[in-house]
């Protein structure tokens, strides 16, 4: 059985807009699933078409099992769900708003008080359990909303962009948590614009653009796509005119073909299988031709490139910037 | 795929649902004293400033419409109840926003939880607010009459009748109480819910029988009173604190003494608790249904 299975599911509000056109799903039980978008895809209205709280316009949802239409009580009964805002009662302590949650789901009382705190030492606010949560920080307040998310120990977790906001201390130790309650056996569907969050955790992977599904598969498959690992040349004054004229050197230099060479803000980014062993040679002859070199990296490709090549066909378009903007890839930082 | 071999939560009963609300909001209003102190302050300067201040003067206005002897405190106690009553429901709705906004109004659809025992539990735990607040306020009206010099009886019916007094505190705030979350609903925003909660309260009251008899007023304050639903909540509750008829704004004489005002007055917030009721609870399940809009 398919821990969630979705039939051409559709959802258009009464403005007309089709926020999800046609999106069909099929995770298996125990699987980390990454529903990856950027902001406004779709990604939100699907998992909330998903958890109940909006019924598709047509289409077929089933979670662990049950229909979300007939038998949404059974359907909530199975699945925790954080919200992209964090929700949780800030005039409560953290112990409450779990035990909250924990009645709320029927959890037996004579089970609460261990699982409370249990969840409590997972999401470490052990130690201040019994403040109000509105004194937390951002992050406390997040790992305190995983914590009600799975109060009672559901079988399928929906995660809603749950890192968004958070630094990157926090962000690793939410995903420390996911993979935790993965390797234990439950369906994450985590949906995220991090394309290094759906690298790092997801087994496998759906991209969504204007409510549809445009590529799936795992993260290795995606990357794949891309055609190799990037080089990434910075250069000194890096004038329109002149990296065309570096981008002609790069070319002749490499014998490579004119989609692996874009031109960048400050640069060149060379997509290559062959980026690595080339990389001297490139380099060298930008020298020779004058060009100053200021920074370069070799990576293999992220699912910034994964997603440009699919999302913007931005294997055509040479001025697609590779994630530098989005600021998610750890090897820029290097450069 | 049956039901027995999927792994899930149980989920509660209706009842079980109910008490897990209630006592969420239970502990809310225990976490913030600070609020019920507060919302308690607006009918306490009224009460003891209109009786230290217009005591004398009202008294006369008081005794030409009551008959002689009478206290301002025990005229103007049933109209702080009821205002105790007012402010407590205008808190209704600025909850139900505060969950909106903090997002525990969406994480409670999305568990399993009746979505009436949820709406219920709430209520009831203001209904409790409502229960003590009208019960301070019934002492401290004591402890003013009492000052007063203490003339005759307090509340003329008694244990019962103060009992009473409370029970129209609860049916007058129930219409407001469901106004207030409309006004919710519709605005979606804690500030504007206040305001527009608030700005009704004192127009409200003052166009109304609960600080002078309706005779003395002008003519048209007279005619906003009649349909204004603050006297029914007044009367009904002044009716069982003087033990008689005090209703001027509808002529009932068929049910003999206090219940000629009890029965006009609480049919009056009765229907009107049912009106807005039934509004409120369709904008309720339009906001919790799961439709697309």
């Amino acid at each position: 059985m398919d821990a969630i299975d979705a039939r051409g599911v559709a959802v258009t509000y009464a403005d007309g807009t089709e926020a999800v056109r046609d999106v069909s799903l099929d995770i298996p039980e125990g699987e980390f699933f990454g529903f990856l978008g950027a902001n406004g895809a779709g990604k939100t209205t699907t998992i909330k078409a998903l958890v109940t709280l909006l019924r598709p316009t047509a289409g077929e949802v089933t979670v662990n099992g049950y229909d979300v239409e007939t038998e949404s009580r059974a359907v909530r009964e199975s699945i925790g769900y954080m919200a992209q805002e964090t929700s949780i009662d800030p005039e409560l302590t953290a112990r409450e708003n779990v035990r909250f949650a924990c009645e709320a789901y029927g959890v037996p009382p004579g089970d609460r008080r261990g699982r409370i705190a249990d969840l409590l030492e997972l999401v470490d606010l052990a130690d201040v359990a019994d403040k109000p949560a509105k004194d937390y920080s951002g992050g406390m307040k997040k790992r305190l909303d995983v914590a009600t998310a799975l109060a009672h120990d559901p079988p399928i977790v929906f995660l809603d962009e749950p890192t968004t906001g958070l630094d990157p201390k926090a962000r690793n130790r939410l995903w420390d948590y996911f993979r935790r309650i993965n390797d234990q056996g439950t369906t994450v569907f985590l949906t995220t614009q991090y394309l290094e969050e759906a690298d790092q955790l997801c087994d496998r992977i759906s991209v969504i653009r204007d409510g549809v599904i445009v590529a799936s598969g795992s993260p290795t498959e995606l990357k794949s796509r891309v055609g190799g690992d990037v080089l990434e040349v910075s250069l000194d004054d890096p004038t329109d005119e002149r990296l065309a004229r570096a981008r002609d050197v790069v070319l002749d230099a490499g014998g490579l073909a004119g989609d692996a060479v874009a031109t960048t803000d400050d640069g060149l980014s060379v997509t290559s299988p062959d980026a690595r062993r080339l990389g001297t040679d490139l380099l060298v002859a930008l020298r020779e031709a004058g060009f100053a070199v200021t920074g370069f990296n070799v990576r293999g490709p992220t699912l910034d490139d994964v997603f440009l090549a699919i999302t913007d066909e931005g294997l055509d378009e040479p001025n697609g910037a590779t994630g530098e903007d989005r600021g998610t890839d750890p090897a820029e930082a290097s450069r | 795929m049956s039901e027995s071999t999927a792994r899930k939560a149980t989920g509660n009963g209706f009842l079980t649902d109910t008490w897990v609300n209630l006592k969420r909001w239970l502990i809310k209003t225990t976490r913030n004293p600070f609020v019920m102190v507060l919302s308690l302050l607006n009918p306490v300067i009224f009460l003891v400033l209109f009786t230290e201040v217009f005591g004398g003067i009202a008294g006369q206005a008081i005794g030409q419409a009551m008959g002689t002897e009478t206290s301002y405190v025990v005229y103007l106690v049933p109209a702080i109840a009821v205002q105790t009553a007012l402010i407590a429901a205008t808190t209704s709705g600025i909850g139900l926003v505060e969950d909106i906004e903090n997002g525990m109004f969406e994480k409670v659809l999305v568990s399993p939880m009746h979505r009436g025992a949820v709406f219920l539990g709430k209520s009831l735990s203001e209904v409790l607010r409502i229960v003590v607040q009208i019960c301070i306020i019934l002492t401290l009206g004591y402890g003013l009459f009492l000052l007063d010099g203490g003339g005759g009886a307090y509340v003329a019916t008694g244990l019962l009748g103060a009992l009473g007094i409370v029970v129209v505190g609860v049916v007058f705030a129930i219409w407001f109480a469901a106004f207030s979350n409309v006004v919710a609903l519709v605005t979606r925003d804690q500030e504007s819910t206040i305001i527009g909660v608030n700005l009704l309260q004192f127009p409200l009251l003052f166009l109304s029988s609960a600080f002078l008899p309706v005779e003395v007023l002008p003519g048209w304050v007279q005619v906003v009173a009649a349909v204004n639903p603050i006297t029914y909540g007044v009367d009904a509750a002044r009716a069982l604190m003087f033990g008689r008829d005090v209703m001027t704004v509808l002529e009932v004489t068929r049910f003999g003494g206090l219940w000629n005002t009890l029965v006009p007055a609480l049919a009056v917030l009765v229907v009107l608790d049912v009106v807005l009721g039934a509004v409120a609870v369709r904008f309720l399940n339009r906001a919790s249904g799961a439709e697309v809009r």
